[in-house]
């Protein structure tokens, strides 16, 4: 296949990418801090969607007068408020999982994979229960669905405004965490929790913010996948696997092995899908085995609590 | 634990249990279940307590059993299908290759431990997941493979058909005793002690001298073996074999299974848990639908409150005492 040809194949993977380097930051952002593995990750990223569908479309527990109202609203308003409330929305679900979760600190993290798998599952059939089994697509703004031309190539228009959003959404998080005070104490959390809480920061609260702040990122990235991937019970499963092996690949607790890490899952499945489009998933498992094998700890990782 | 070093092969528990289960198709139907309940509840029994080998008895928490539970559904499928349909060779061959299965994953990843064990252990059993739906031409893709017949079991002086619900129970449940009394014998061997001081502290086990790597590879071999038995019976009794049952999903209801029940503390508890894990299914499912949000609650409570389970909620006043009886 010509260069030419694989292009378009690049384009797609790097902007799916961006879009998995966003939804394992969060995942990422509970692990370094927490030093816990959030399966449930990929659950609050389906809320998000679920949520989103919900007000977008609209189909909300409204008396019918608002709700007529609300549905006069143009699509795009409601995709735009839909991307700004979904996450919120979500974020109670992050806070209750965070004080589930609490029992676990300090024990073997295995504790905090099984209570997250466990969670993931009943968020799942909460989800099976309010929406049934079929699936749904969340509908897309006049101007940035369809497609333009290109090179004598059709390109979908929302698969790079998407990308554009992921980027910015990203350097937002490299921000908070990089250039704010609160991004410094969680970086000092995970360092060495026991100081930052003798110097009088309250460690707890820290912890709850950084679950919302997660929780938040895993919903916004459901939202921006959800016109991708369509939206359905078990998304979320489908959703965290690539998140965490993203972030082994990586290597955990660093911001630059998940975003490279991401890159470089989107490229390996985008690419591998023009030769085998049916396979293109298996792709990403074998570049991790295949890193994994040489280099334990990922691109990037440090030692970390989870080789205890 | 007992500390001497015999421990009796058949102990009164065991027999308890084995003869628990040998009256149930005489009653499974009074109380308003099915005799297919018995057979899925000893085949999930026997896949709980070989997956127990790994999780509870060496500490390494695989989260792809699944995989060779699928292998051994497919191996005793396509064996039947296009080698010899005789009962023992297409179970043979559920053992083989999900043996296989297992020890290509051990290559990889033996000398890891704790989470990243759980994580690598996920990636495998994806794969062999996304190769089962894919490969159309051999297992037949989403549908999976269909038309897998009950073989009879055929023993050189008599033969028996397994058509039926009852007789498939009996022959599921000597096979479960047979499994289990490897495994009891196995877990108080020097091989189950060893697998033990490695679960307790793998470094230490390294430093007395013990080749940690090669044991935590033969336990997940062989505990990937007998979860592809359990895999071949599946196929057998559902009269098919598909990937679902490599899921994450599945390879996650093992876990729960394992723990709920107890497996972490005691030898029965995996199969009290697969009886508890499919009786909600059913006696749940049959009241509302989504048992899984109430059997999830009680997965992620256990977890909270109580990782040893429910077994290890018989075992604190008498110890030892088993979990598994009714």
């Amino acid at each position: 296949m010509s260069i030419v040809g694989l292009l378009p194949h690049l384009v797609n993977g790097l902007a799916l990418g961006l879009l998995f380097a966003l939804l394992a930051l969060g995942f990422m952002l509970i692990l370094g801090l927490m030093e816990q593995i959030n399966l449930a990750h990929g659950s609050l990223f389906a809320l998000g969607a679920y949520f989103a569908y919900a007000i977008a479309t609209p189909r909300l527990p409204l008396p019918p007068d608002m709700l007529q109202v609300w549905a006069a609203v143009p699509l795009g308003w409601r995709f735009t408020a839909a991307m700004f409330l979904a996450p919120v929305l979500v974020a109670p679900f992050g806070v209750v999982l965070e004080r589930l979760m609490r029992r676990t600190y300090g024990r073997d993290p295995l504790y905090g994979l099984l209570l997250t798998f466990g969670m993931a599952m009943v968020i799942e059939e909460l989800i099976r229960i309010v929406w049934g089994t079929r699936d749904y697509m969340l509908p897309v703004p006049r101007g940035i669905s369809g497609g333009f031309m290109m090179l004598d190539l059709i390109w979908s228009t929302y698969r790079f405004w998407a990308a554009g959003f992921a980027i910015v959404a990203m350097a937002i998080v490299w921000l908070v965490i990089e250039h704010t005070r609160f991004g410094a104490l969680v970086k000092a959390g995970a360092h060495d929790s026991e100081i930052v809480q003798a110097l009088g920061h309250d460690l707890e609260k820290l912890r709850v913010w950084v679950f919302v702040l997660g929780t938040m990122m895993a919903a916004v990235a459901g939202v921006i996948l959800a016109p991708i991937w369509g939206i359905r019970p078990h998304m979320g499963v489908d959703a965290v696997i690539p998140a965490f092996v993203i972030i082994v690949l990586g290597g955990v607790g660093s911001f630059w092995g998940a975003v490279l890490g991401g890159l470089l899952v989107g490229m390996v499945v985008g690419l591998s899908g023009a030769y085998a489009s049916e396979w293109s998933m298996l792709s990403m498992y074998l570049l991790l085995i295949l890193v994994v094998t040489f280099r334990s700890r990922g691109l990037f990782g440090k030692k970390s609590v989870l080789e205890a | 634990m007992r500390t001497g070093h015999t421990v009796p092969t058949l102990t009164p528990a065991m027999i308890a249990i084995w003869v628990a289960f040998a009256t149930v198709p005489l009653w499974i139907e009074k109380v308003g279940l099915y005799q297919y309940l018995g057979v899925e509840i000893l085949i999930f029994a026997t896949y709980a307590l070989a997956y127990n080998l790994v999780l509870g008895h060496s500490g390494l928490p695989s989260f792809g059993h699944g995989a060779f539970f699928g292998l051994g559904a497919y191996g005793f499928g396509l064996a039947q299908l296009n080698l010899v349909p005789d009962l023992w060779f297409c179970l043979g061959a559920a053992v083989v290759v999900a043996s296989a299965g297992g020890a290509i994953v051990a290559a990889f990843i033996s000398h890891r431990r704790g989470i990243y064990y759980s994580l690598l252990t996920i990636a495998f059993g994806q794969v062999f997941w996304f190769i089962a739906i894919k490969s159309h031409a051999i297992t037949g893709g989403e549908d999976g493979l269909l038309k897998i017949a009950r073989l009879p079991v055929r023993l050189g002086v008599a033969t028996f058909d397994l058509t039926h619900n009852i007789s498939l129970f009996y022959f599921v449940l000597a096979v479960f005793v047979a499994v289990s009394l490897l495994l009891w014998r196995l877990v108080h061997s020097p091989f189950g002690r060893i697998l033990k001081a490695i679960k307790q502290n793998e470094t230490r086990a390294r430093f007395v001298g013990y080749d940690v790597w090669r044991y935590k590879a033969a336990v997940l071999v062989l505990s990937a073996g007998l979860s592809g038995l359990a895999g071949g019976l599946f196929a057998m009794a559902q009269s098919s074999a598909f990937p679902d049952v490599m899921s994450l999903h599945y390879s996650g209801y093992i876990v729960m299974m394992t723990l709920v029940g107890g497996g972490l503390v005691t030898f029965w508890g995996p199969v009290l848990g697969a009886i508890v894990f499919l009786l909600a299914r059913d006696v749940i499912g049959a009241f509302t639908t989504g048992w899984m949000l109430w059997f999830g609650l009680l997965f992620v409570a256990l977890v909270i409150y109580k990782p040893e389970g429910l077994g290890g909620m018989f075992l604190r006043p008498a110890r030892r005492k088993p979990a598994g009886a009714k």
